[in-house]
């Protein structure tokens, strides 16, 4: 386990995420697309921590727990949104909600 | 030796999990392999020595983020989606950007940069965490609290916010 194995494992989980988040229709799931999306950095962070000069600095673990902190508001206030989509238009696919306004 | 097994098959239930995520038809099976791949991940960052970060990967992860998604698929569309297209119409377009990034992301820093093979030996205690996250970055800390305490009223007052409209009218 080297630093270039933590670095690619986050690279093919960021593109997963991306994949997701582009291809999917349902809001639900580009959500949580983005979800792993952010997960896959939190893993590049650590990575990068544990294999620097000084780990006992501890930066990467603190802006991870930051990050995690952030994601956590994210997704919720995301399927709050999600929620009052589906309460006006009925759905939550994303091809058919191509409007701002009322009508 | 042990690490680098355990490095694998985190890594390949991290890979599975994340893939079958984002390409199931049923959203709630959908959901069940994100939670797979979000305790894969708290695996490796054990194997990377941050503890403390799996912990909370546990906690607001699995715990928190996925009943919330759970609870909100159930709040809003049938879950299997038998029938419909579950890919967008340009998916094929979205799927060659995303490994177009997969590519931008791991070609050129692989073959340039000389990265430390090594890692040195760390304190994987609680305690440097909790004294750095009072000195250094209590701001950081306080802001953070802030930020949750207004997104929480934030996404009540979303998800609420046409009921009552519709309470007032009536």
């Amino acid at each position: 386990m080297t630093l270039d194995h933590c670095l690619i494992l986050s690279a093919v989980l960021f593109a997963i995420g991306l994949l997701g988040a582009f291809t999917r229709r349902n809001a639900v799931v580009v959500l949580f697309s983005i979800e792993i999306m952010l997960n896959a950095a939190n893993l590049n962070l650590i990575a990068y921590w544990r294999f620097s000069e000084n780990p006992a600095q501890l930066s990467g673990p603190l802006f991870t727990l930051f990050t995690i902190a952030v994601a956590a508001a994210e997704v919720a206030v995301g399927l709050a949104l999600v929620i009052a989509v589906y309460r006006h238009f009925k759905t939550v696919d994303l091809e058919k909600l191509d409007t701002l306004s009322e009508e | 030796m042990n690490q680098e097994t355990a490095f694998w098959i985190l890594s390949v239930v991290a890979v599975l999990g994340a893939l079958v995520a984002v390409r199931q038809r049923n959203l709630v099976h959908g959901v069940f392999a994100l939670l797979l791949f979000f305790a894969a991940l708290a695996g490796l960052f054990l194997l990377l020595m941050a503890e403390f970060i799996a912990a909370a990967q546990v906690l607001v992860y699995i715990g928190a983020v996925g009943i919330l998604l759970l609870f909100a698929i159930m709040l809003t569309e049938r879950v299997t989606g038998e029938g419909k297209r579950i890919f967008s119409r340009g998916w094929l377009g979205g799927a060659l950007a995303s490994f177009a990034v997969l590519g931008a992301l791991l070609l050129p820093p692989l073959r340039a940069t000389v990265l430390p093979a090594h890692a040195q030996p760390v304190d994987p205690s609680v305690r440097a965490l909790g004294e750095q996250l009072m000195n250094p970055y209590v701001v950081t800390l306080e802001v953070l609290a802030l930020l949750l305490t207004a997104a929480l009223i934030g996404a009540v007052a979303t998800a609420q916010g046409t009921a009552k409209r519709k309470g007032a009218a009536k």
